[in-house]
């Protein structure tokens, strides 16, 4: 048997081996052994083969692609993922396109992943702000991108002619510059990035319809996150922070200091031009519109108050518990697409009790919280399980309220997939 | 006759409404003809995306309310020119 005389040497070759083992020309020598007789080398147990099938673990050690057909445990790439041999999972990709004041996308690339700043602070805002929003994902709930499989990070700035806006469009991240007049560029403000970016996870995990309470609750997980992402860049325990959404983002003509309020909803802005802030801080306040996808900006102070309320209660860092309980809620299996806010309280009250205990503080907070923002009854004082054992599932709260508010809505679109590795944070 | 432009949600969600009194501009009839040439019973029902504008448009007898990509010709030069007419 030669093979592994004729390899082991090329192996342990410093000559040929060190320069080669990083870059690309490491492929046609692995090509030349195929990975199943790497596999087979690897596992000779002969003392004759000692040198070979150390070699051949080696290879197969250092060669991720052929990693991945060793164990098969390496979770699949989105197949919109760019620069995949090389990409560590968790690292951000983010495109940053220029419309030129036009509104087409995706507009002149201007900036990619690694390239350093330039002068233009739209750009520099939106590449660190992704960067920030990317990190908080993956470091406190160990989710991948958008998709959680590494899905590129692309935004477009300057869209449009005093654009006062932005979105996300189920692909890329859309940020107007604003009037100059009523609203700064919308890339100045890390929530309002982390707000667009939460957008595309909702989409891929819980996916709520953008109408009535559903979308509510869409518009509001994309406030939570998008505080948390600030809050997070910037070090901010609950006390600390601002819970303020678009700080900055409306100029010094406007008497306002944001777009929301999550601690105080309603009270972001009293102006004469603009009216004053309307969104409710409890259901007391509901609105029913048809305008707003039926409120959906409007209604979505109720569960982000509820989410100040928790996060108040267990005190520290807002993306730890409170976070934790959010993120699983929303990738979780309980929520559906037009889940209401009944819904959304019951899974977040489960899910508290399941990471921290049935009758725990993060889960007696939770259901104070909901509560408190009149979305379910009164809750009991003391709980009525203080176990401080996990719960089974299915804890169903009453609804504080006789009837649904919003009529149910009929599906606009058959349900799409959700997300590949929906609930499953890679970690 | 009046036409009513309220443009609600987009990330700020802030509703804005302009209004435009058709007899008091200075070309009452291109207004007038302008109107009536609008497709008002062609519009049908839209997908909402995440935080882009909802228009709804109102000019008795008719209303319609289109999601902000659909707001495309005709229905762009209206919203223009209602803007306009409010210093916009």
């Amino acid at each position: 048997m030669d093979t592994p005389q004729i390899h082991t040497p090329q192996i342990h070759t410093p000559q040929i081996y060190t320069p080669q083992i990083y870059t690309p020309q490491i492929h046609p020598y692995c090509t030349i052994v195929p990975p199943y007789l790497l596999m087979r080398l690897a596992q000779l147990d002969v003392p004759k083969f000692a040198r070979a099938a150390a070699a051949a673990r080696d290879s197969l050690l250092r060669d991720s692609r052929i990693r991945q057909l060793r164990d098969g445990t390496h979770p699949r790439a989105h197949p919109s993922a760019r620069s995949l041999p090389t990409r560590t999972p968790g690292e951000s990709d983010r495109t940053i396109s220029d419309a030129g004041g036009l509104e087409r996308l995706p507009g002149r690339r201007v900036r990619t992943e690694g390239q350093p700043a330039g002068t233009d602070p739209a750009v520099t805002e939106s590449y660190d702000s992704l960067g920030a929003t990317q990190a908080m994902y993956w470091n406190q709930f160990g989710r991948d991108s958008i998709d959680n499989g590494g899905m590129p990070m692309d935004a477009t700035v300057h869209y449009g002619q005093k654009y006062d806006n932005a979105f996300w469009d189920g692909e890329r991240m859309v940020f107007g510059d604003g009037d100059g007049q009523v609203f700064n560029r919308f890339t100045i403000s890390p929530s309002v990035i982390g707000h667009e970016l939460t957008h595309g996870v909702t989409q891929f995990t819980a996916n709520l319809e953008y109408e009535g309470q559903s979308g509510a609750l869409n518009e509001s997980i994309s406030d939570v996150f998008g505080a948390l992402v600030e809050q997070n860049l910037r070090g901010q325990p609950t006390s600390a922070a601002s819970w303020l959404i678009g700080e900055g983002l409306f100029t010094e003509q406007v008497e306002g200091i944001a777009l929301r309020s999550m601690k105080a909803p309603g009270t972001a802005y009293n102006d004469d031009v603009l009216g004053k802030d309307p969104q409710p801080d409890s259901m007391a306040g509901y609105i029913e519109t048809d305008d707003d996808n039926g409120g959906v900006h409007l209604n979505s102070g109720i569960p982000n108050r509820a989410f100040y309320l928790v996060a108040e209660a267990i005190g520290g860092n807002a993306w730890e518990m409170p976070g934790r309980i959010w993120y699983d809620t929303l990738t979780g299996p309980m929520l559906r697409p037009q889940s209401d806010f009944a819904a959304f309280a019951a899974a977040t009250a489960d899910t508290a009790a399941h990471l921290y205990g049935n009758g725990s503080t993060a889960h007696d907070a939770v259901l104070r919280a909901w509560a408190t923002v009149g979305v379910v009854a009164a809750v009991p004082s003391p709980l009525p399980n203080t176990t401080g054992t996990p719960s089974a599932p299915g804890i169903s709260l009453p609804p504080a309220y006789s009837a649904p508010l919003v009529d149910p809505l009929a599906p606009m679109l058959p349900e799409p997939p959700r997300g590949p590795t929906a609930g499953q944070p890679s970690g | 006759m009046k036409v009513i432009v309220s443009r609600s949600g987009g990330m700020a969600g802030i509703r804005l409404t302009w209004e435009v009194r058709v007899e008091e501009q200075p070309d009452p009839a291109t207004w007038a003809d302008f109107l009536d040439s609008l497709p008002w019973d062609d519009v049908t029902d839209s997908v909402a995306t995440a935080d882009r504008f909802a228009y709804r448009i109102r000019c008795a007898p008719h209303e319609v309310v289109l999601a902000e990509p659909e707001v495309n010709g005709p229905w762009r030069d209206l919203v223009n020119r209602v803007k306009a007419a409010n210093g916009m």
